[in-house]
């Protein structure tokens, strides 16, 4: 029987919204036991559209469902004397506590790593705005702030235009990755040293270390002076970028050497073939990028963007399509490799759901069960910790737990 | 020092190329693994080391910073050790060069990975296997091996033979229809390469769970990081309104899909200034209302709730513009930010370099000069570690920099036969010659 890669190991989950609940979600989907900690009312991720059915509810979020995969559910108010009590009777029994609150917050709940490691062992990963210390310690970010001061949002765009944010909500999904990895490290020092320790990760440090760019670009300011403008347009030399196809759209990168090699003999023109392409002033010259769209456009726009790809694929060609979500949805070879799952939820039905985003030989990712409802369990939750009927009774009474 | 280090003991033949698998690695070598590159006098991996093993500073200058921004905009006779684009990756790091084309390299490497924890790959669909390194191959010589593959879409399926790096990922996982203004065609989209920094974080992260499981059961495996389905994951809420609700979310430019309203980019007083503005309930706009001074156009009561402002997201969009401009982009955050408003400039990669949080936290490491850079300060890892000594411990790699370590230390080369290596080319701190006049 395969086992899960995590198999053992217990979190307790002071996350909402998006970073914080990736960081969580990929270490429930390897295994690990993931208790998150809602507060009255819910995760304000339940309110993120899309909704199953475009019917807006807390069970019926999208961007929920995929980020809350394989947890549990308990609904605390840590306001509260006997919510922070329950908080820390459960963090005495994780073995890794995730926080994803601003210092001020976390300090106010009782749930800062200062006031945690009174109750638990566990090692205490903070996911925070800024970290906990800095001039900016106190500020707010959306995914877009966050972007713009953190991401390289600065060169994303056209010239003449507002520099772009990511699609949908991917820098803050970035973070949450690298939240994961940053737990993971904590999880091997606790098993293999012993060591629970405090590990901080700020969205803005985060982003800061982008490899998309944006390390690099801080690195080549402090070598050469440089900064990285926005580009005045999409296409780079004789051929690159973007093309319209019959159907829609293909990226190209056929700039040097072999690509261009390559790129070539998937166009299969003897215009392209003519030596003079190579000199490296061609790509310099409006001209010659005319006369080579001359010969590009016509033949992506006589074939469809799988055509291309198709073409693409046997030359080695650097030249892949664009997708649109229900292309990522019903691509036939995603399927049949199993990007999609199907879901059973108790009040849903069935719904596809992206599935894994990685191929683990012995501990295959796997849904063990879907995005908890609203407390779904809490009383289970409460009473492996200790507490009678009558004591959980009492908390859902006085609107601690719910 | 190597206190508590998380992979403390964990060694990785590392095979990556590029930005997602050298960043793998690298988080994994933060973390404390020996990471040990394998490279090749004899082959230049593109976009790997440097955008080209000749290139000078007439052409780095025509180029993007983040890849040919050199030390001074002379990247020298070694660009391999200094491009910024490339070198960042290579923290923590152990570089060492063989010719595994020919047996006696392959031997050396077959050697290196017998005394490995885990293989990193990320090239070319069936790079390895023709190099005589298979999954098999692999587990003959190290059978609790956890072998990383990081292919661009996959190995089994129509795709495999696909080519492409971040930007090629991005367009195929439903990244880039979702990147441009709402009001020009995709074909002005310029590439970004996010998936390389959703890829790279992934492939660490599975592998520290592939080490857990083997730690636990003495059990390696194999492990298949298609980046394009990772990096599909990065767009949750526009594939499932696909899969539930038939509907293809097309790019909205700087608007918000969480529902804020107003939340855009706004052009500042002075040169290529701008601010990010996020109102992100009925609180933080009239917090922005009365930073605003209370204008008479905010007032319209359909304004306070966020349905309301929707249906003027235009108008909105347009005042805030014409008030931003009169300000400086650091006076709005600071004073938005004081006002309870979610905002912040647009940082240049000075405006980062010199901000004054950063510099006070620890995001920076200075790293002592080397022939082929001056003292300069690098990016330490993000995530801070109270008692584990997670950070920069050593310099980013040298070509070959650790020939001496991997072939007489760690696999007992002789001195005999180490000076037969080198003569024949296997052991170097360049790029053969020929290679590079001809790239």
């Amino acid at each position: 029987m395969a086992l899960d890669a995590l198999e053992g190991l217990t979190v307790l989950d002071l996350t909402s919204h998006i970073a914080g609940p990736y960081s969580t979600k990929l270490l429930a989907d390897l295994g690990a036991r993931v208790i998150k900690v809602e507060k009255p009312g819910g995760d304000s991720a339940r309110a993120l559209s899309p909704f199953l059915g475009d019917e807006a509810g807390i069970e019926r979020s999208g961007g929920y469902q995929f980020l809350n995969t394989n947890k549990e559910s308990i609904v605390l108010d840590l306001a509260q004397d006997s919510g922070r009590e329950a908080a820390y009777r459960l963090a005495g029994r994780c073995q890794l506590v995730v926080v994803g609150l601003s210092p001020r917050q976390s300090e106010r709940l009782g749930v800062s790593y200062r006031q945690l490691k009174e109750h638990t062992s566990a090692s205490v990963v903070e996911i925070s705005n800024f970290g906990s210390g800095g001039p900016y310690r106190d500020y707010q970010l959306s995914d877009t702030v966050l972007f713009a001061m953190g991401g390289e949002m600065y060169s994303h765009g056209t010239l003449d235009r507002a520099p772009l944010k990511l699609g949908g909500t991917a820098a803050l999904l970035q973070c949450g990755a690298m939240g994961a990895v940053a737990a993971m490290g904590a999880v091997h020092a606790q098993e293999v040293h012993g060591v629970s320790q405090r590990v901080e990760l700020s969205l803005f440090d985060a982003q800061i270390n982008s490899i998309d760019r944006r390390s690099a670009a801080i690195l080549a300011f402090r070598f050469s002076g440089r900064v990285q403008q926005r580009p005045a347009g999409g296409s780079a030399g004789v051929a690159g970028g973007i093309y319209p196809t019959a159907d829609g759209y293909v990226e190209v990168t056929a700039s040097t050497g072999n690509y261009w090699a390559r790129f070539v003999e998937m166009i299969d023109d003897d215009g392209l073939r003519d030596p003079k392409w190579l000199q490296p002033a061609m790509a310099l010259n409006p001209a010659a990028k005319e006369e080579a769209d001359g010969i590009i456009y016509p033949w992506m726009l006589s074939r469809t963007k799988h055509e291309v790809w198709t073409e693409a694929r046997r030359a080695h060609a650097m030249v892949a399509p664009l997708f649109t979500g229900s292309e990522v949805f019903r691509d036939a070879v995603f399927r049949e490799r199993g990007l999609w799952i199907e879901v059973e939820h108790e009040l849903l039905g069935r719904f596809p759901m992206l599935g894994r985003p990685y191929v683990l030989e012995k501990t295959p990712w796997r849904l063990r069960r879907p995005a908890p409802m609203l407390g779904q369990h809490t009383d289970s939750v409460l009473a492996e910790a200790g507490y009678s009927t009558a004591e959980i009774a009492q908390l859902r009474n006085d609107g601690v737990a719910a | 020092m190597s206190a508590n280090l998380p992979l403390a003991g964990v060694r990785i033949c590392d095979f990556t190329a590029v930005w997602a698998g050298q960043s793998a690695t690298m988080y994994l070598a933060d973390m404390g693994a020996e990471c040990i590159k394998v490279e090749n006098p004899f082959i230049w991996n593109p976009m790997t080391r440097a955008a080209s093993p000749r290139i000078n500073s007439a052409m780095s200058a025509m180029l993007p910073p983040w890849i040919a921004g050199h030390p001074n905009s002379d990247p020298g006779p070694r660009p391999w050790n200094n491009s910024p684009a490339f070198i960042q990756v290579l923290r923590n790091k152990k570089s060492f060069t063989v010719d595994s084309r020919r047996a006696e390299g392959l031997a050396i490497v077959k050697a290196l990975i017998r005394i490995s924890d885990v293989v990193a790959e990320n090239l070319a669909y069936g790079t390895l296997d023709k190099l005589g390194l298979n999954d098999e191959e692999i587990l003959r010589e190290r059978p609790d091996a956890i072998i990383l593959h990081m292919p661009a879409f996959g190995r089994s399926g129509a795709y495999v033979e696909g080519r492409g790096y971040g930007a090629h990922i991005d367009s195929v996982s439903g990244s880039t229809l979702l990147r441009g203004y709402v009001d020009t065609a995709p074909a002005d989209n310029v590439q970004i390469f996010a998936g390389d920094f959703w890829g790279g974080a992934h492939g660490a992260f599975a592998v520290m769970a592939a080490l857990r499981h083997r730690r636990r059961t003495g059990q390696g495996q194999v492990i298949e990081l298609a980046q394009v389905e990772s990096t599909a994951q990065m767009f949750p809420q526009a594939t499932l309104d696909a899969a539930w609700n038939g509907r293809d979310a097309v790019s909205v430019g700087n608007r918000s899909i969480e529902g804020f309203v107003p939340n855009g980019v706004f052009r500042c007083k002075g040169e290529d200034r701008w601010i990010a503005i996020s109102c992100r309930d009925d609180g933080e706009w009239a917090a922005l209302v009365e930073a605003m001074s209370q204008p008479a156009w905010a007032g319209r009561a359909n304004l306070g709730s966020a349905n309301g402002r929707a249906e003027a997201e235009g108008e909105i969009e347009e005042r805030l513009a014409e008030w931003a401009a009169e300000h400086e982009s650091y006076d709005l955050f600071h004073r938005l930010q004081a006002a309870g408003v979610t905002a912040g400039p647009v940082m240049t990669a000075q405006d980062a370099a010199e901000d004054p949080h950063l510099r006070q936290g620890d995001a920076w490491a200075r790293l002592p000069a080397t022939e082929d850079y001056p003292e300069t300060d690098f990016g330490a890892p993000p995530y801070k570690f109270e008692s584990s000594d997670v950070r920069i411990r050593t310099t980013p790699a040298l070509f070959g920099e650790h020939n001496d370590y991997v072939y007489r230390e760690l696999l007992g080369v002789s001195d005999e036969e180490f000076e037969r290596l080198r003569a024949a080319g296997h052991i170097a701190t360049t790029f053969d010659a020929d290679l590079v006049a001809r790239a």
